[in-house]
């Protein structure tokens, strides 16, 4: 087999790439598909690395070859291989390394690298990360045995992951966060108030309302961190985790459509013929919103890279849009879900929520009632994905709205 | 003969397994089918968390659903779902042992009176005695003033209010403290069953702790009331048991006689139909059908009480009921309360037997009542004999499979009459138990049931505690394996340890002494305590025990409780419907201790429970210094 | 949603697993499903052992009411394109040779995404372990406990098409009945 040949090339080695390459090698049996990632380990499941900082699992445990629905076989993987730029009507694309492949069909699936505000000052300090990879994640095991204190910018899903990996070695940590509280993405204040006590609980110190606006070092690297009351924390590690931003440089003279990520049709299909895009780097429509929306979520991006995969395969297949909210976590043996429409303070939205000492949960309806839209839970997650079925369908509530409010629903009431 | 490994599995005993044979062969279902069908048994009720008290239900307490309900409707905890159940068990199994005393009593009532119909007060010494226990005057007095006034207060006892259920205080002094100190000393028999009802109606005693001590204490008004006063009562109408042969199996019933069973409980009914079966004219009637003779057998306790008074053949025990049916040799089932199972009627119908129930209370499918009253009651039994014997001339010959099996055995000891082989005092016993010939003493009691092998529990357990020198008294069904056993004839010490070996030689006694019907562990209370008083202690000081290997009915359940409050430790071999509430558990299995100085302990395995009960024995010898 | 038949297999080619299928008609919400099932996944295998264990066995099978009258017995329905399998973020999941969807209780970090994706609600939730846990299909049984202990045949283990051809049969019977009228 011609090496810089080949059917279906894949950009990208991740959730969504795998995902699309098994979903084409189900269907296709004999014709070669290529995936190419820069990275130099095998693809991994991302949401994992933070046990590889804690040390609970080692990067074997989490492989995607073989693990999960990822048991088709010849699928050719090349790691530290990147693409600098492709030519959609040669079909071909060109590596860092001088090499170029040849393709039919196409997809990015190049995923995003996170985010780095500029306006601090010394992010490039040894000891500050932005958890991403696993060469990411090996680093910050190594520097977080000379680590005693650490401070993590950004109350987000992933700074909590990491904060509690430290908290297994038994490192301080302190999170700062813009927001007037954490996970502000994904819930409302008062809806993340069982969460935050918690995080309280376990030992985590927490400042919101706060940015940071310098790091200090010395030749150890990190020492301390600036915050914009000019409050200064000690500490000997930095994590940054304000968000992410998709991989789109290598398109930018390709004619490839892009809005921030690379826009992608209902079929996934992109501005180009033979051309596909899947994952955090797409753009793909929210199907309550009807808007355009990236998400981040490893759920959405496997999802997408499917439906990508069959359509390369030559099966039209919709992709019926994802919501850009769509989290399932425990933090601190507080389980949470939070899914569609959950920022509701400036709607005008028909709202339940409910609030015990060891549970919370929140249910937005459309204006008229009609319909679900959004649904946080906390501590008591039953049936969760029955919520999302409801809001990813677009199913008049009114049989079991009641139910809904209750969260009592099950699955009987769907066919009663 | 080769059997099916289902039906070896089934029951020790031969007769059984040739019988069970028989059914399968006849296509005919029995007691152990229906078992088979109701498997698997519901997890709630197995675990007593089931609860049906109240229209609110029916309610379950669910042990494995995280998200399921941990009360009932009304609130109730699984704790107390579990008390409630249990206590009305003792209810349902108390008042059957008290309304056969209160008939006992009523029967003496009507014999002093002169109003009944074929019965003798036949035991004076025994009535001169129970006189003195109430304090009535005996001397010059006539057996019938005695005995009036003794069924008027024994008859009183029933329906007390307050004071003192009377034959409680043969127990000793310290044992009546006890049950004072802790509440449970009866007030009156039927009003504690009552007050059972009353308290686990819904929304009243709602105290795990205070539920169980109303159902101990109504089970001490049964053990020490109820019962004792049925096996006293019976002692002076029937007369006081001493030893006499006789023998136990299906084997009894005769080919060219006609057989009739007396099956139930109460002697007032099995006395009348032994007796009627010897009148001459009947007799006659048989022989004229062809029969050689009438042969009366007995089956379950009333089985008992006949064997005991008058070596009356047993048939079997309580599993063994449609079996003899199925026989096809057996020309009325005559019955009147109590463990007699519905399935007989139908079963009845396959063959000519017919099905007569006597009792107004306990009716049944296919039965011909026959209702019997102690006013006519030698008539009516005549009349029910009479119907009996004409049945012969139905027999169908083919149809007729009597299994041989039938083994002798030494039945009547009475607590009198146990004295009376010691040589007229406790003495030599208590001499056996401290030398420690005798390790202890041993009440192995209680009923059949399918979920245990039928009678390999009762068997092996008693087999085992003679082997290690524990004399053991016995009754009820666990009696009648023992006799189908050959445990009990004076041979069988042969496979009693070296010990006890001994004292049965000596005294000319098997190493398992029948003592009667369910009702005569009053027989075996009054020995604790006649021991007890002697050597100065508690009843919980000695070293006995008691086991119910195969128990199954509720009236098993309020022995155990008054077993246990008599301060004697209970080894039970079927699981109580209470494992639901670790708290109930504990209570029965632990926390006993400290109040009643005894408590419960479950073990299936009888060689297990055998051991349990010696180490226990053990136990108590070390602390009186034997 | 995406099924195996999309991605080019046909009912023939794979041999045919046992499904669990629910006559919720049939259901009288006794819960003995609940307690066999729960029985059955406890170290002593007994009822009397189970509720004396230090970590109460769970049930995989629930049984839920609809009002007014309806009890509906629910189970993992061993999706061939199980959504939960392709939301684990840590790749504990996957579906076995005999089409049976398994947690990797190892590889499970409890995060619940896969709860929060199952359309049936059918992924429990070990509160002490901190793992996902459904229906195995009781693998070391040739007939799941929940099956084996419904009293009144609500619960059924066949095939597709055995099961299948069964409703067709009673379907097609009141239809003939019906013309007849």
């Amino acid at each position: 087999m011609d090496p810089n040949q080949t059917t279906y090339l894949i950009v990208g080695g991740s959730a969504a790439g795998m995902a699309a390459a098994h979903a084409i090698r189900m269907r296709e049996t004999d014709r070669p598909i290529t995936v190419l990632t820069d990275e130099p380990d095998k693809p991994y499941f991302r949401p994992m690395i933070p046990f590889l900082v804690s040390g609970k699992k080692a990067a074997p445990d989490m492989a995607m070859e073989g693990s999960g629905p990822y048991t088709q076989k010849n699928i050719l993987v090349d790691t530290g291989n990147r693409v600098v730029s492709v030519d959609t009507s040669a079909r071909k694309v060109f590596l860092d390394n001088g090499r170029s492949m040849a393709y039919e069909k196409i997809l990015f699936a190049t995923g995003s690298r996170p985010y780095i505000p500029p306006d601090i000052q010394g992010t490039e300090t040894q000891g500050v990360f932005a958890l991403r990879t696993l060469a990411h994640a090996r680093e910050m095991a190594a520097r977080a045995g000379r680590t005693k204190h650490a401070v993590l910018l950004g109350g987000g899903l992933l700074n909590l992951k990491v904060a509690f990996a430290l908290l297994e070695l038994k490192i301080k940590v302190t999170l700062v966060v813009f927001s007037p509280e954490v996970l502000s993405r994904l819930m409302d204040p008062e809806d993340a108030a069982l969460i935050r006590k918690a995080l309280d609980d376990a030992g985590l110190k927490i400042k919101t309302g706060a940015a940071a606006i310098g790091i200090q070092s010395d030749h150890t690297g990190v020492t301390g961190v600036v915050l914009d009351d000019n409050s200064e924390i000690a500490c000997e590690m930095v994590c940054i985790g304000k968000g992410v931003r998709p991989n789109v440089e290598f398109l930018e003279s390709s004619g490839i459509k892009l809005e921030k990520g690379i826009v992608a049709d209902r079929h996934t299909a992109c501005s180009q013929p033979y051309t596909f895009a899947a994952g955090d780097v797409a753009v793909t429509h929210d199907p309550i919103s009807g808007e355009p929306v990236m998400t981040a979520l490893w759920t959405n991006a496997v999802e997408m890279g499917r439906c990508a995969g069959l359509n390369m395969a030559g099966l039209p297949t919709a992709y019926t849009g994802t919501f850009g909210i769509l989290n399932a976590t425990q933090v601190a043996k507080t389980p949470f879900v939070s899914m569609g429409l959950v920022h509701t303070r400036e709607l005008n939205c028909e709202i339940y929520s409910h609030t015990t000492r060891m549970s919370h949960r929140k249910m937005v309806f459309s204006p008229d009632g009609a319909r679900l839209m959004g649904m946080v839970l906390v501590g008591d997650i039953r049936n969760a994905g029955l919520y999302r079925h409801v809001i990813q369908e677009r199913m008049a509530v009114e049989r079991f709205k009641r139910e809904i409010i209750n969260h009592s629903l099950h699955w009987g009431h769907f066919i009663r | 003969m080769a059997y099916s490994e289902k039906i070896l599995n089934k029951s020790v005993d031969p007769a059984t397994q040739k019988m069970l044979e028989r059914a399968e062969k006849l296509d005919l279902e029995t007691a152990w089918d229906r078992y088979e069908k109701m498997l698997p048994q519901c997890g709630f009720g197995e675990l007593g968390l089931c609860c049906r008290i109240c229209n609110m239900g029916p309610c379950r307490i669910s042990p494995f659903e995280d998200a399921g309900p941990k009360k009932g409707v009304c609130g109730a905890t699984a704790d107390i779902i579990v008390a409630r159940n249990l206590i009305r068990m003792i209810a349902g199994g108390a008042a059957a042992h008290s309304d056969h005393g209160r008939d006992l009593a009523h029967t003496l009532l009507l014999t002093a009176q002169g109003k009944s119909g074929g019965y003798k007060i036949k035991d004076e010494t025994k009535l001169a005695a129970l006189a003195k226990e109430y304090g009535i005057k005996t001397k010059g007095r006539t057996k019938e003033e005695i005995a009036l006034d003794l069924a008027e207060s024994v008859y009183a006892e029933f329906g007390k209010q307050e004071g003192f259920v009377q034959f409680s205080r043969r127990a000793p002094e310290k044992r009546v403290a006890l049950w004072k100190k802790a509440g449970i000393d009866p007030r009156g028999i039927d009003r504690e069953i009552v007050e059972i009802m009353h308290r686990t109606h819904i929304g009243v005693d709602n105290d795990p702790v205070n539920l169980i001590l109303q159902g101990l204490k109504a089970s001490i008004a049964d053990g020490w009331g109820g019962s004792a006063i049925a096996t006293e009562i019976s002692d002076v109408l029937f007369g006081t048991p001493v030893p006499v042969r006789s023998q136990a199996n299906l084997g009894v019933l005769k080919h060219d006689e006609v057989n009739i069973i007396a099956h139930g409980h109460e002697p007032v009914l099995s006395e009348m139909i032994v007796a009627a079966a010897l009148d001459p004219k009947l007799v006659e009637q048989a022989k004229a059908s062809g029969a050689k003779g009438i042969n009366v057998v007995g089956m379950c306790c009333t089985g008992n009480e006949i064997c005991m008074r008058h070596g009356i053949p047993i048939a079997g025990n309580f599993l063994q009921q449609e079996l003899a049916v199925i026989t096809g040799a057996v020309e009325a089932m005559i019955v009147d309360v109590q463990c007699i199972m519905p399935a007989l009627g139908d079963l009845c119908e396959c063959f000519h037997t017919k099905f007569i129930s006597t009792s107004p209370k306990a009716k049944f499918p296919g039965a011909i009542h026959m209702e019997f009253n102690e006013e006519k009651a030698m008539e009516i039994a005549k009349k029910i004999v009479g119907t009996a014997v004409e049945n012969y001339a139905n027999r169908n010959k083919e149809k007729v499979f009597i299994p041989e099996d039938k083994t002798d055995c030494m039945v009547g000891f009475s607590a009198e009459a146990i004295i009376k082989a010691l040589g007229g005092t406790l003495d030599p016993l208590l001499n056996a138990v401290k030398s420690g010939a005798v390790k202890g003493i041993a009440g192995v009691v209680g009923c059949n049931n399918p979920k245990i092998k039928h009678d390999k529990g009762h068997i092996e357990l008693v087999k085992e505690l003679i082997k290690n020198n524990v004399l053991v008294t016995t009754t009820g069904c666990n009696a009648i394996a023992c006799a189908k056993a050959g445990l009990m004839l004076p041979e069988a010490a042969a496979q009693a340890g070296d010990g006890l070996k001994g004292v049965c030689k000596a005294l000319g006694i098997p190493p398992v002494l029948h003592m009667g019907s369910c009702v005569d562990i009053s027989r075996i209370l009054t020995v604790c305590a006649a021991i007890a008083n002697a050597l100065g202690v508690d009843i919980s000081d000695l070293p006995v025990a008691g086991a119910a290997p195969e128990w199954m009915s509720e009236k098993a359940v309020s022995i155990g409780a008054y077993v246990v409050s008599s301060g004697i430790f209970t080894v039970l071999g079927t699981v109580p419907q209470v494992l639901g509430s670790p708290l109930v558990t504990e209570i029965l299995t632990k926390t006993a201790n400290s109040v009643l100085g005894a408590a419960f302990a479950v073990e299936t395995d009888p060689i297990k429970g055998a051991r349990l009960m010696i180490a226990h024995m053990d136990a108590k010898r070390k602390a009186l210094g034997i | 949603m995406l099924n195996a038949r999309h991605l080019g297999f046909k009912e023939g080619d794979m041999p045919q697993p046992k499904e669990i299928f629910v006559k919720s008609d049939r259901c009288v919400g006794c819960k003995s499903c609940i307690m066999a099932c729960a029985v059955e996944h406890s170290q002593s295998k007994t009822l009397f052992g189970a509720i004396g264990e230090s970590q109460i066995p769970k049930s995989r099978v629930y049984v839920e009411w609809v009002a007014p009258d309806k009890k509906i017995p629910l189970v993992c329905r061993q999706c061939e394109d199980a959504p939960c399998m392709y939301a684990c973020i840590s790749g504990a999941i996957t579906r076995n040779a005999d089409g049976v969807v398994i947690t990797d209780t190892d590889k499970c970090i409890g995060c619940w995404t896969c709860v929060m994706v199952c359309p049936y609600g059918v992924i429990g939730r070990h509160l002490e372990a901190g793992k996902a846990y459904r229906c195995d299909r009781c693998p070391d049984r040739d007939l799941p406990a929940c099956v084996s202990a419904c009293p009144t045949g609500a619960l059924v283990f066949e095939t597709v098409p055995a099961y299948s051809k069964s409703v067709r049969q009673q379907a097609s019977q009141e239809f003939a009945k019906a013309e007849g009228e």
